[in-house]
């Protein structure tokens, strides 16, 4: 077997230096009643060409997706990938690597952490920043636990236009805490602000509100972080369209308290759904409250600067049942794309990069509008928007199809009475000459 | 070396942007109450810049690729290169999680045969591949467990967990509501068995194991176990971490588990990536699918899809799970086949009594037993000399090896001051002679120089972080 370099013989010969005479006496610990009698059955082995065949085969069992370009969002967008990312995750000195331990070992990956930790940093205006939880579902999840931690107490409010799967993670992640947990209205296509006056009072710990909302509509953080801490209640804002933040004012100054965050965008494969990347952000008041792993920077013993996991008392390894999460292993090879991708744009890359999403999904939008086919109230919104369409699911899928373009989310299947709404998001992978021929077809 | 930021030059350009010819400014779209008109503070630096930055940051790190890196109970093994390049097939990575079905049946059958797979060798009834890492899996099994209970009107609130498990099981339990009863190890190294039956009683849910322990040493009163557990009513459930160990020689189910969670990026070979991806997979007995979280795979005649058990935990993460990382675990398993399955386990267990074998004379083993794919050794014979395992774990990378697992296992009086090697299957009997050597070398040293080891690693690039500066000062971001 080529992933096994000993051969028979050199077992052989290491079975007398241990002292024994077969395989089955180092093994003498296993009640022989448990033993397996019978081979697994299982397919293989294969060899590797037969592998790749294999899987070519099941890869063609899917649709050409390659081909199609995506109107759907939902916190999985489709951006252009620099090519130059795949081969830097592709050195084995990343991929390979162990969570980082041992810093004289692993400074590559720890310098890249905390140069992910400074570009959230700059995005969000936080200090305190956790660079990879698994995704933003449960990153938001674990940062709901932080708020019922932090205000002892019971009561969350969750934004209506939270992504249904994020809520639905949030309800799992904290039933043990049987928390009352109220879902806040919306009302033309953002937060109800009445709504939330309403459901808030002193026993909310925290009001959840994602940003840009499901329905990508750009929520007045600032109104909605004075009413909620007016209560003493934590604000946490949820962004899955992190690219976002490249052009909107920093969560912080407008008053929120926690971010949770999804980084998808920057420079991570659709993967149909996984792996992403899940962060949170906070003032350093609650660093202490955070889960995960975090990593700061220090001295060597020679005086040079280097980086090393710390505040460890947070965590599993340290504090076993009392840490703030069973947190392990995360996300952290996806940072390495993340720091790249952010990198490579930087200041005014990632600003002009997020203006052309911005401008592209509003031409879209006004040229739907134009056709008389589509009709929809006027909001703010980045780069996702719904429309409500005449149109039939069958032809607008058949159409887009005919140009290699995967339909929007049909909105009826998460949000009851939105039964013509459509969700439509909206790239730098579509040219204006694509956006024109979307509108050309949904346009007959 | 200099942070990204330190090579940033005001105007200097790494992207291209394809071109923008809509009409209208981002002012025109976005309210000013939202609106940040100046770009936020990012670095500012070329292709070249990042490429150089990367490949240098490489050059710090240490994988599986450079060289031998034994972590106990993290099996280091080879990450198959192929593996890779399959997982990054175009209609693999380029496929939206909310695509309709018909366009992913090729993902969706993958996911099913992987789950097959999974149920053939721990011999459970359904697995979810939803949960992202190990940890994930266990808080997904706990409030399995969790849930159980309440469904029958009588939940329970312990949860018992040995002293020898990682980290983890203790916090994965408290987050499912679980309040954490430890249990004792023997002078084996097992379940001290008299303290379980103690502590096991109707207001316990079960107990969390790792099979073999993390001192690598097998459960051998494993199906006692069970039956204390069983016998309250209880639950029994598998750390998958270190199966490895027992591929194709027992399965979880036969040894009477109820519920499992397997490491895909340890057993099954798909890489650590710095600290994941990965995927904790939990598989369940019967009586326990209908607590599972959704969505699950599902067949029906030929046609893939989702489905929802009808007593779900809910949702612990959007989308489906980790998918990459379940098409690699996936091709691992078809090269292998049942045999090569085997053989793996085999290969880990001889080279790991190997090293026992050839450094238990110098590095004291608390147990006098065979191990299973890891081995336990101390370093507290040196501590006389004023060397601590840290300073042998340290001296290590003098060498060119990862040092080993220390300070865990840890539970007085038998664990103390540990050494856990696991070397697994992929490493040859040079590798592993050069191993042995360079730790009799540094016993040596720590008698006779042991400055040598208090002041290692002598040739990485740093050395000795002051990791209380570090806490006491955090400095978690770079300001100018």
């Amino acid at each position: 077997m080529r992933y096994i370099p000993n051969t028979d013989k050199q077992f052989e010969e290491m079975l007398k230096e241990i002292g024994v005479s077969s395989f089955e006496e180092l093994i003498q610990d296993i009640p022989s009643d448990l033993r397996l009698k019978e081979n697994l059955n299982i397919k293989g082995p294969l060899s590797e060409l037969e592998l790749f065949e294999y899987f070519k085969q099941i890869e063609a069992k899917n649709k050409d997706v390659s081909k199609f370009k995506p109107l759907l969002g939902c916190g999985s967008y489709k951006h252009y990938v620099p090519q130059v990312i795949k081969t830097i995750l592709a050195r084995e000195e990343f991929y390979t690597a162990y969570t980082p331990y041992q810093p004289e070992l692993s400074q590559g990956t720890l310098q890249t952490m905390f140069e992910v930790q400074t570009h959230f940093s700059r995005l969000t205006g936080f200090d305190a920043v956790v660079p990879s939880i698994y995704d933003a579902a449960s990153a938001t999840a674990e940062a709901t636990l932080m708020a019922l931690r932090l205000t002892h107490k019971n009561k969350i409010l969750i934004s209506s236009l939270l992504h249904p799967e994020y809520i639905d993670t949030i309800k799992t992640y904290t039933e043990p805490h049987k928390p009352e947990i109220k879902i806040i209205p919306h009302k033309d296509y953002l937060l109800s602000i009445d709504a939330l006056s309403e459901l808030l009072d002193d026993e909310t710990a925290v009001v959840i509100v994602q940003n840009p909302n499901f329905f990508g509509g750009i929520e007045d953080l600032r109104s909605i972080a004075d009413l909620t801490h007016k209560h003493n209640v934590l604000l946490l804002d949820v962004v899955t369209e992190s690219l976002s933040l490249a052009v909107l004012k920093q969560p912080k100054t407008l008053g929120v308290d926690i971010l949770s965050g999804e980084a998808q965008s920057f420079g991570i494969d659709l993967n149909f759904g996984g792996p992403y990347n899940g962060f949170l952000a906070t003032n350093m008041a609650f660093v202490r409250q955070l889960p995960g792993r975090i990593v700061g920077e220090t001295v060597d013993r020679n005086g040079k600067r280097c980086f090393v996991m710390t505040l460890r008392a947070r965590e599993q390894d340290i504090k076993r049942e009392k840490a703030t999460s069973n947190l392990c292993t995360s996300h952290n090879l996806n940072l390495y794309a993340i720091n790249a991708f952010i990198s490579l744009y930087g200041k005014n890359g990632l600003f002009k990069l997020a203006e052309y999403n911005v401008k592209a999904s509003h031409n879209l939008r006004d040229g739907l509008i134009k056709t008389g086919k589509f009709q929809g109230e006027n909001y703010p919104f980045f780069n996702e928007f719904v429309l409500d369409t005449t149109l039939d699911e069958e032809t607008i899928k058949e159409r887009l199809l005919s140009i290699n373009v995967l339909p929007p989310l049909k909105l009826s299947n998460y949000f009851e009475g939105m039964i013509n709404s459509y969700l439509f998001a909206v790239t730098e992978v579509f040219s204006k000459s694509d956006l024109n021929k979307i509108i050309d077809v949904l346009g007959r | 070396m200099k942070l990204i930021y330190e090579k940033s030059v005001e105007g200097r350009v790494g992207y291209s942007l394809p071109k923008d010819d809509f009409e209208g400014s981002i002012s025109d779209f976005i309210p000013e109450y939202a609106l940040d008109t100046q770009p936020k503070e990012l670095p500012e630096v070329s292709e070249v810049d990042v490429v150089r930055h990367f490949t240098k940051l490489s050059k710090l790190n240490y994988g599986v690729d450079d060289g031998f890196y034994p972590l106990g109970s993290c099996t280091m093994k080879y990450n198959p290169k192929v593996n890779e390049i399959i997982a990054s097939f175009d209609n693999f990575v380029n496929a939206h999680p909310l695509s309709s079905l018909e366009f992913v049946q090729g993902n969706l059958e993958l996911m099913y045969e992987l789950e097959e797979s999974l149920k053939e060798i721990t011999g459970m009834d359904r697995f979810t591949l939803l949960p992202s890492a190990g940890a994930h899996g266990e808080l997904v099994g706990t409030l399995i467990m969790r849930k159980y209970f309440e469904d029958m009107g009588k939940p329970r609130h312990k949860m018992l967990i040995p002293d020898s498990a990682h980290g983890t099981n203790p916090a994965s339990s408290a987050m499912a509501g679980f309040q954490v009863v430890e249990v004792k190890s023997n002078e084996v190294g097992n379940v001290d068995l008299n303290d379980l039956v103690q502590k096991m009683d109707e207001d316990t849910a079960g107990l969390m194991l790792t099979n073999p322990n993390t001192a690598g040493l097998f459960e051998r009163e494993i199906q006692k176990i069970a039956e204390v557990i069983h016998s309250s009513g209880g639950l029994l459930y598998y750390d998958g971490a270190n199966l490895n160990a027992l591929l194709g020689i027992v399965r979880p189910s036969e040894a009477g588990f109820d519920i499992v969670h397997l490491n895909l990026h340890k057993t099954f070979s798909t890489p650590h990536g710095s600290g994941g991806p990965g995927v904790g997979a939990v598989g369940v007995k019967k009586h326990l699918v209908d607590f599972l979280p959704y969505p699950l795979v599902c067949k029906c005649k030929d046609y893939f899809g989702f489905e929802e058990p009808i007593k779900t935990i809910g949702k612990v993460r959007a989308f489906f799970g980790n998918f990459t990382v379940l098409v690699k675990a996936y091709a691992w398993i078809l090269t292998m086949g049942a045999d090569g399955l085997k053989e793996v386990s085999k290969a880990a267990i001889i080279n790991a009594n190997y090293i026992l074998k050839k450094l238990k004379g110098d590095f004291r083993s608390p147990y006098d037993r065979f191990c299973m794919h890891e081995c336990v050794l101390t370093g507290r014979d040196y501590k006389e000399f004023g060397v601590k395992t840290l300073d042998i774990a340290k001296r290590l990378m003098d060498y060119g090896f990862h040092p080993p697992t220390i300070y865990f296992p840890h539970f007085e009086p038998y664990a103390e001051e540990t050494i856990m090697v696991e070397p697994t299957e992929s490493e040859s009997k040079e590798t592993l002679d050069a191993f042995i050597e360079a730790m009799i070398k540094i016993s040596e040293e720590a008698k006779t120089s042991s400055e040598l080891l208090k002041e290692a690693p002598h040739n990485t690039y740093i050395s000795r972080p002051d990791e209380v500066k570090a806490t006491k000062e955090p400095i978690l971001t770079y300001k100018e």
